[in-house]
């Protein structure tokens, strides 16, 4: 179900009203194509945040335009009603620390969503073993979240965010509590993942050791967004 | 769909089975509590089953014989046995007094059972756990295990001493002391009788009363003094009916035609439940409402501070769109597990601890079943503040930190 | 597919669970009131049953005998103190005569007196005869007139009146001195039996009236218990039954003693039957007067029957009975008692036979629908 990846033109974020209202987002473009890995770069309180959570369906925009496969979700206003279906099914999250559900065991905190969706359990966890199996760590399939390595933590929550094949996967600083050779790995496997499952995916970071790895970025600063060309190199971990 | 609620209790159970145990403790201290109610309103039925009567004659105008003192001529009897309907009368005394043996004394109430035989005379207890009925019809005594005698113990009650022939079990006053069965003439006399040092007093001092010690009359002064001897009363009679007799009619015709104060059993229920006991009663309600708040502030607390160790889990949750109601039937779920819990853990504490105590402590499968709901109930209520504060969290907090 | 669970985090699970569980279900179904109710069991078994009496009295003596002046007076002196054994005519005080003496010899004197009296009675007499007898022949000679001799008969006549009244003065003063040294023999107080001095109620000096009592005297060889036997118990008591007599300064020590009557009265207060129970021999030392004793007397032996203890009876409604146990359950089985013992058996007349199991302990009350268990003996029932 990779359709379009994910398009977003004019976006606009205003926080408060009248005097002290503060616009975070003047007018956001992005475009971000099935299959593809892009960067997501801006310094603090650029608006890098606030466009995470727009797109990401948990704040609500103030005006533009979103695309989300070739459905649009957001035209002025939400178009979908049900936020969490939407979140659920049509966006794969991956954080900067992975936040497993920690009484839940690697299998069952994959297989949460599609149980969420309605997927019978047996259904669920077969292909959340099958995402675990190419994540490489489907030996670990039964273990609590706790007894995992930080690298097999991060890909394990890259399995979950992958799970309901979503068009889109927002990935916010997924490699900053890694070294830089795990941070590389961490950048591999999710543009392995993109092109498999045919997902756009957006990195938001500001590790200096992974921005040339992209091979598109857009930087924001002050809400508006500035595509660049990145280097693109290779990941072999070398910089 | 698995259960998350599940999931976390087996992930945490040892939090869960401890917090558990000590919500049980807790809730065991409440059953205990209305335990002690039962047990002071079985104490009161205990008293009137125990006696086998049916009605209960005593002085005109008294709530007695055991909610007030109550005294009768002990030839009274003869007259309500005559009456129609009336099929045994016994006469009965109740003293409440320290029984001393040869260790220590317990506080007793003696009862003075007329002369009959067990099952036949009403007064006499209707079961015994050790030895036998009261065969000679002086000196020999049949107590309650809660008071410590054992066959064979020689108590002193007064001057004389008694031989614990039988044992019986829940022959308690309404105000839960053991009763000792002794036969009424002791009883009466015991009721009656001073210590020696009381009866030279007042021999002496009748004696100094020139009207009763006349020169001129011999013998009279012994005359008052064994005039001053003797005990003809006794604290109630003890009346059983004939087979089909209307307890209210015939205990009518005794009010009226006897001039007497007769209570039947609901009545005599109503006196020691009602007015005995009252007070206990309420205070031990309140006791039940203070514990019942305390049990639910201890699980709101308990199942807030669970979801604020869970906020991070709940808003990542949200935010790959778990539904509120899945969230909140997770909180609800836990609260009610720590509940169940706890509840199973009172009972097995309340059920081992109430022998232990002092007094009758009667547990009701009804309490319990209605204090397992009431668990249920507070539960729901505490978990409220938790699942609100749930449900507030928002799922953005999961993103960016 | 099916998950294992993990394996530790299960086992302690459960250890912890299932006890827990187990313990419920033990609480839930072992106590309260759904518990089985402990019960005791025992076979009915055939037995003589030798029905005995037991009734409270106080040693008493058969005979007292309280000494005292037969007329108001003052005690002079007094020998005997209480306990000292007296023979039979022993003197054991004295009143005080006053002026009896006195009056014994003024008596005396009056009695001269009265003899005196008749010797002049008798010279009156012989002189009014003799001269009755001189008249009589003097008027046969015609020498006195009819009249004169007339006067000397009547005075005869006279003379033999007064004779006879000196003659009964005589008597009277014998008679009234004869009271008054009788008087003076009862101011002496005499034993009338051997026995024991029991009480001595006044002191020399004492001033008494008649028929106080000075001192008691008691026959200790008289002893008896008087026993009071309660009404509903006392069929069979008969005179000549043996009886064991226990005594309050003897506690535990049997004295051997039989009834010697039963009164034809009995206590209508007290709703007692009186008898009277004699020692057999009499116990040295001898018991104290006033002391209780508690008397058992035994009955002739019933034959055998099947007997039950009476801590098996039972009221249910208003039958009385005991509970069998049938077929593991429960059934409450009415009887007529016969006799029973002070060991505590009771014979059954109709209702039960020889190897019946029935309940004799019970935990809590019967009903006909209470599960039972039975047990050797009831938990927390002192053995």
């Amino acid at each position: 179900m990779g359709g379009k990846g994910i398009r977003i033109e004019g976006l606009k974020k205003r926080y408060g009203s009248g005097d002290t209202a503060v616009d975070a987002l003047k007018g956001v473009d992005m475009q971000v194509a099935p299959g593809e890995v892009v960067g997501l770069i801006g310094p603090s309180g650029s608006g890098k945040s606030t466009l995470l959570k727009c797109l990401g369906a948990v704040i609500d925009p103030t005006a533009g335009r979103m695309t989300l496969g070739d459905e649009v979700i957001y035209d002025d206003g939400w178009k979908v009603r049900d936020l969490r279906a939407l979140r659920r099914d049509k966006i794969g999250f991956v954080f900067q620390a992975p936040y497993l559900i920690p009484f839940l065991d690697v299998t069952d905190n994959v297989a949460l969503l599609p149980m969420l969706a309605g997927v019978a359990n047996a259904e669920a966890r077969s292909s959340a073993l099958e995402l675990l199996t190419a994540l490489d760590v489907q030996h670990r399939a039964r273990a609590m979240p706790s007894r995992l390595s930080g690298g097999e933590q991060q890909r394990v929550a890259i399995a979950r965010g992958l799970v309901n094949r979503p068009p889109v996967i927002l990935a916010d600083e997924p490699t900053a509590p890694l070294d830089s050779e795990r941070a590389m790995t961490v950048i591999r496997i999710l543009d392995d993942m993109a092109r498999k499952y045919e997902t756009a995916i957006i990195v938001v970071t500001h590790d200096e050791k992974i921005i040339p790895t992209f091979r598109r970025v857009y930087h924001i600063r002050d809400g508006v967004t500035h595509e660049e060309a990145g280097e693109g190199r290779p990941f072999d971990g070398t910089g | 769909m698995i259960s998350l609620a599940g999931r976390d209790i087996v992930h945490a159970w040892g939090k869960f089975v401890f917090t558990g145990i000590g919500l049980g403790l807790l809730i065991g201290v409440t059953l205990v509590m209305a335990g002690v109610y039962r047990g002071m309103v079985d104490d009161g039925r205990a008293l009137l089953d125990n006696s086998g009567a049916e009605l209960w004659v005593v002085q005109r105008g008294t709530l007695g014989p055991y909610a007030e003192s109550s005294s009768l001529y002990d030839d009274t009897y003869r007259a309500i046995r005559a009456m129609p309907g009336v099929a045994k009368a016994a006469n009965v005394t109740y003293l409440t007094m320290q029984v001393r043996d040869s260790r220590s004394d317990v506080r007793a109430m003696v009862v003075g059972i007329a002369p009959g035989g067990p099952g036949a005379t009403p007064g006499w207890p209707p079961y015994l756990v050790a030895g036998r009925h009261i065969t000679r019809s002086h000196y020999e005594a049949v107590a309650d295990v809660a008071s410590g005698l054992r066959l064979g113990d020689r108590l002193a009650i007064r001057r004389n001493s008694y031989t614990v022939v039988g044992l019986t079990r829940r022959m308690v006053s309404s105000s839960g002391d053991p009763m000792v069965f002794i036969p009424l003439k002791d009883a009466q006399e015991a009721q009656f009788l001073k210590d020696n040092d009381a009866l030279w007093q007042s021999r002496r001092r009748t004696g100094a009363n020139p009207a009763f010690d006349r020169p001129g009359v011999p013998g009279l002064l012994d005359a008052v003094n064994a005039a001053q001897s003797t005990n003809a009363f006794v604290n109630a009679v003890l009346v059983t009916l004939e087979p089909g007799r209307d307890p209210d009619e015939v205990a009518a015709a005794i009010r009226r035609w006897r001039r007497l104060t007769v209570y039947t059993r609901p009545q005599m229920e109503s006196i020691l439940v009602g007015k005995l006991i009252a007070t206990s009663a309420k205070q031990i309600g309140m006791f039940l409402v203070i514990l019942a708040i305390v049990s639910a502030a201890i699980v709101a607390f308990i199942i807030y501070t669970l979801t604020m160790d869970k906020i991070r889990e709940i808003a990542v949750l949200k935010l790959i769109g778990t539904r509120d109601r899945t969230i909140a039937g997770m909180i609800l779920q836990q609260a009610l597990a720590l509940g169940v819990i706890g509840f199973v853990v009172g009972k097995i504490t309340a059920t081992f601890s109430a022998p232990m105590f002092p007094k009758y402590v009667l547990l009701v499968p009804f309490d319990s079943v209605v204090g397992f709901f009431a668990v249920l109930v507070i539960c729901v209520v505490a978990s409220i503040a938790a699942i609100r504060m749930a449900l507030r969290v928002d799922p953005a907090e999961a993103i960016g930190g | 597919m099916r998950r294992l669970p993990l394996q530790p985090r299960t086992v302690a699970l459960v250890a912890v669970i299932v006890p827990l569980l187990a313990l419920f279900l033990f609480v839930a179904t072992r106590s309260g009131p759904l518990a089985p109710v402990a019960v005791t069991v025992t076979t009915v078994e055939s037995r003589t049953i030798a029905p005995e009496l037991f009734g409270v009295g106080g040693v008493e003596s058969r005979y007292t005998y309280r000494i005292g002046p037969t007329f108001a007076g003052r005690i002079r002196r007094l020998d005997v103190q209480v306990g000292d054994a007296v023979r039979a005519g022993q003197l054991l005080g004295e009143m005080d005569a006053v002026d009896l003496d006195d009056r014994v010899r003024s008596q005396e004197s009056a009695l001269r007196r009265a003899e005196a009296g008749l010797q002049e009675a008798l010279a009156r007499q012989l002189h009014a005869r003799t001269q009755a007898n001189r008249y009589e022949k003097l008027f046969s000679s015609q020498s006195t007139t009819e009249e004169i001799l007339e006067a000397r008969r009547q005075e005869s006549q006279i003379a033999d009146a007064a004779l006879s009244a000196a003659r009964e003065e005589l008597a009277r003063a014998r008679a009234d001195r004869d009271g008054l040294v009788s008087q003076r023999r009862n101011l002496r107080l005499v034993a009338p039996v051997a026995g024991v001095v029991a009480a001595r109620d006044a002191d020399p000096g004492t001033t008494i009236v008649a028929g106080q009592t000075v001192v008691e005297i008691i026959d200790p060889k008289s002893l008896w218990v008087n026993v009071r036997f309660d009404q509903v118990s006392a069929a069979g008591l008969a005179a000549g039954l043996p009886a064991r007599i226990v005594l309050r300064s003897r506690n535990g020590e049997a004295l051997e003693g039989r009834v010697l009557r039963v009164e034809p009265k009995a206590d209508v207060v007290t709703e007692e039957a009186l008898a009277k129970v004699v020692f057999a021999p009499i116990p040295h030392p001898a018991p104290l007067v006033g002391e209780l004793a508690e008397v058992t007397v035994a009955l002739p032996v019933h034959s055998a029957a099947p007997s039950i203890p009476n801590a098996a009876v039972r009221r249910l409604g208003e039958k009385i009975g005991v509970w069998q146990l049938v077929d593991g359950g429960l059934r409450f089985t009415p009887l007529r008692l016969g006799a029973s013992d002070l060991a505590g058996f009771v014979q059954v007349r109709e209702g039960l036979r020889e190897g019946a199991r029935i309940v004799t302990y019970s935990e809590k009350a019967l009903t006909a629908r209470s599960r039972v268990r039975v047990v050797e003996h009831i938990k927390g029932a002192p053995r």
